[in-house]
């Protein structure tokens, strides 16, 4: 019985694993390195590499867990590769013409870019969490890394975050706990 | 929830890859891997500077010894003639 017979049985076909989680792969990746083509290949990397492990896959939850775990690496992988830290710089972050008013998209564009100048881990952790909706523990057992780690990046995260809006008249003033 | 929270899952929700991406990854894995193993290469390769190395520093250990054999014939030459002019200066003197 080949691999693939076989994590089919388990309910895991591999063309149903693709149409389910591209969206969730190539986004992981795209918010990681702000560039849509760099996020494509990193997504196509990642499914080419469920393909050859199938074998391994137990169950639909295990490939989504399987799968964003080596998204996540992927990205990351990629982002050191090419040395291209930070994607944007703050300076190439436009300021918002409108203030913060629910669902603004000069304001999402805004954020996504300020997400992409964090350092590396505590971007991918900052995606685990908002993208993915993901708790600190889930995001420490994908990262392989203690969850007061994780609790700390994504407050630090989020105070840095918040002082370079408030920076730009962004929302109100910075945290102190968050600084 | 804050506001800063709320804006950040609205603006890292997850986006769609390319319409054509399933098939592009249907195509990839289907395709024979023809990839360039380029690891076989770079081990020949890396044996080849090894050896080169190697036969270079024994080459250039070769031609040290040669000169230097060279360098010690040309001083016995030397004492030995050294020697003989000595001693024909001494018989003359007596």
């Amino acid at each position: 019985m080949t691999a693939l017979v076989r994590a089919e049985q388990a309910g895991c076909d591999f063309d149903w694993l693709v149409k389910e989680h591209q969206s969730m792969v190539f986004s992981l990746s795209y918010h990681f390195l702000h560039d849509r083509d760099a996020a494509e290949e990193v997504a196509q990397e990642v499914f080419l590499s469920l393909h050859r492990h199938m074998a391994d896959i137990e169950s639909p939850a295990h490939a989504a867990f399987w799968l964003r775990k080596v998204a996540a690496q992927r990205a990351i992988d990629e982002a050191r590769r090419r040395k291209r830290r930070p994607q944007v710089a703050l300076d190439d972050v436009a300021e918002p013409s409108v203030r913060n008013e629910p669902r603004d998209p000069i304001l999402g564009e805004m954020l996504r870019k300020l997400v992409a100048t964090l350092p590396e881990t505590p971007r991918m952790v900052v995606i685990l969490r908002y993208q993915e909706d993901l708790d600190p523990s889930e995001i420490a057992e994908l990262l392989d890394m203690p969850v007061a780690t994780v609790k700390s990046h994504l407050q630090r995260s989020l105070g840095m975050l918040r002082e370079k809006l408030h920076r730009r008249g962004v929302g109100g003033d910075p945290e102190p706990g968050e600084r | 929830m804050d506001w800063l929270e709320e804006e950040l899952r609205n603006a890292l929700a997850r986006k769609e890859p390319s319409p054509d991406f399933a098939a592009r990854v249907h195509d990839a894995v289907r395709r024979p891997r023809t990839v360039f193993n380029i690891r076989p290469w770079l081990a020949a390769a890396a044996s080849l500077i090894v050896m080169g190395s190697a036969g270079g520093a024994a080459w250039r250990h070769h031609q040290g010894v040669q000169a230097k054999q060279r360098v010690m014939l040309a001083v016995r030459i030397t004492a030995a003639k050294l020697n003989q002019i000595q001693n024909h200066v001494r018989e003359v003197n007596r």
